[in-house]
């Protein structure tokens, strides 16, 4: 069989058993949490988790177009979903860790705008490379009309592809997706922080201004961490490929919060243990 | 369900290799302990080939599960595997563990890869036959790594060890929370470092004339050149012998399989042509 004909395997069913497992697996793990650390580490869990889950929701807003993509024959950013959603979150994480001192609000705004505008100059420069340089009109394969402008978009569609370029619908779906990721990735930094500075002094017996580079750089690298996994996970959900929110798969996303909230809070309840132990 | 879309002829069969990844990096790892026993750091080097085993098992298990086109591209493969044993490789080093960090490092990562491969293939409906298999071995590989890449930059894998290094000034050595694997985001570094020398031997060499020697020379090629770079930024955190001999050992090992992989390239090549450099044409 040929790898074309290969290509689509994860269906758009939900397997409800799966699910309820998945709620039951979160459902135990926080009980762990509560058992392990009632107080500040069950508050960091549920930080987690919620940050977690806003990755994967907004990952699913971002318009991956990978390989077909590069060669015109798809819509959608030319490259995969773990390098663009690590771009916008990453871009978003250090925006909002540079607020972190100013307040959770502040902070997680701040990385959403971030991870915000890093998507919307991905977005605008792709555009650029389709239209000027390759010479492609921008037409979503996936809708006749464009659901924000209205634009038809069958004219514009070249035959034997499915659209190319980046959509209106596609480009507003690109940053509302690097909004929320980066405000996610900022929240579990956040955090994680917070747990770090209050306990890690007591844990290591140091002073507080000794451990605030452990603690940063601990935070952080889990931050990234967390990221990469939900990131990906999202993008077996969506295998590997969606043009943006007006995408039939974005329909899929109840199954990547399920997901997402099991494994952010798997990752992060080993976390917390590394300093409620 | 999935069809498998490349099938692996002849090789070693994968069984072997992830046997003797888990032992082989196991073992190197342990032989950092020689660090302990004899007071020295110039046994740090065992965790860089430590974390170029784990490297060449890991992409073998990319190549398997990449197999299956899982439509999300190699890399993000390797990301998961770092994003996913990043937290259980720091848990693992915790003082309560002891002697046992390394065991408890590869059960951890393996909870948190299996629970990964279940969400994969039923909360998120992949249905791929080697994912849960997969992820959990790519989880271990990628804890696995880093402690090697902890024990190359620090000499050892304690919490201790990993927060805390010292800065000589005016003769006096101070300890410093900075100046550390963790403290000084040097665990950044071995993340990346890690996750593209695990992902880019596949996406490199995948294709029909895909061959399994050859690709095996290229992760431990990418390896060693990652373990450059690590030593490298050893010099900060060991003495400075050590750091030597774990810089001397990465670039024979470069050397050696960079050479091997030359030759294997050529083996598999349809043609090949010795370019040379534009010349300099005189007089125009």
């Amino acid at each position: 069989m040929s790898a074309v004909a290969a290509k689509p395997q994860a269906g758009g069913a939900m397997n409800p058993t799966a699910m309820a497992v998945g709620v039951v697996m979160l459902l135990i793990i926080l009980a762990l949490c509560y058992f392990v650390s009632p107080g500040a580490g069950l508050m960091a869990l549920v930080g987690v988790i919620v940050g977690g889950v806003l990755i994967g929701f907004g990952t699913h807003f971002v318009p991956v177009g990978g390989a077909p993509a590069a060669m015109g024959q798809a819509p959608g950013i030319a490259t995969g979903v773990a390098m663009l959603a690590a771009g916008a979150g990453l871009a978003g994480l250090f925006g909002g860790a540079w607020a972190a001192e100013q307040g959770l609000v502040v902070a997680t705004i701040t990385g959403g705008v971030g991870g915000g505008l890093m998507m919307a100059i991905t977005c605008m420069m792709v555009n650029f490379v389709y239209v000027f340089g390759m010479g492609i009109p921008a037409a979503s394969g996936k809708v006749l009309n464009d659901p924000i402008t209205g634009d038809s978009q069958k004219e514009f569609k070249s035959q034997g592809t499915e659209g190319h370029g980046l959509p209106f619908v596609s480009f507003v779906g690109g940053v509302i997706g690097g909004f929320l990721g980066g405000a996610g990735g900022t929240i579990i930094y956040l955090q994680l922080l917070t747990l770090y500075e209050a306990t890690l002094p007591a844990v290591m017996s140091m002073r507080p201004e000794q451990v605030m580079p452990i603690a940063v750089a601990a935070a952080g690298i889990f931050a990234v961490g967390l990221f990469l996994v939900n990131a990906v996970l999202t993008a077996y959900n969506i295998t590997g490929t969606i043009e943006g929110p007006h995408d039939p798969k974005f329909k899929r996303w109840p199954r990547a919060i399920v997901a997402s909230a099991v494994a952010s809070a798997l990752c992060g309840f080993l976390a917390i243990l590394i300093v409620a132990m | 369900m999935s069809v498998k879309i490349e099938v692996i002829e002849g090789g070693i069969p994968h069984q072997k290799i992830m046997i003797g990844g888990l032992v082989g990096t196991l073992v190197c790892l342990y032989l950092t302990y020689l660090n302990v026993l004899t007071n020295t750091e110039m046994f740090a080097f065992f965790g860089g080939l430590a974390m170029v085993i784990a490297l060449i098992w890991g992409s073998h298990t990319i190549k398997v599960l990449c197999s299956y086109g899982i439509g999300t591209g190699v890399p993000s493969a390797g990301m998961i595997a770092f994003g996913s044993g990043v937290i259980a490789m720091v848990l693992a080093t915790k003082p309560v563990f002891g002697m046992a960090a390394p065991i408890v490092a590869t059960v951890l990562a393996a909870l948190v890869g299996f629970i990964l491969g279940y969400i994969s293939n039923n909360i998120l409906n992949m249905k791929i036959p080697a994912m849960v298999q997969a992820l959990t071995e790519m989880a271990i590989v990628g804890a696995l790594s880093l402690m090697g890449f902890a024990a190359l930059m620090t000499g050892g894998f304690t919490f201790a060890g990993l927060t805390t290094g010292s800065v000589s000034m005016l003769g006096l050595s101070i300890s410093s929370t900075a100046n550390s694997f963790i403290g000084g985001a040097l665990i950044a570094v071995a993340f990346l470092l890690g996750a593209i020398a695990i992902q880019h031997p596949f996406n490199a060499t995948l294709g029909p004339g895909w061959k399994q020697d050859r690709m095996l020379m290229l992760t431990a090629e990418c390896g060693f050149l990652s373990m450059i770079a690590a030593a490298f930024m050893s010099f900060a955190l060991i003495s400075m012998g050590a750091a030597i001999i774990s810089l001397v050992v990465a670039i024979i090992g470069w050397a050696y399989t960079y050479n091997q992989y030359i030759c294997l390239s050529k083996r598999d090549a349809a043609a090949w042509l010795d370019a040379k450099p534009i010349p300099e044409v005189e007089g125009h």
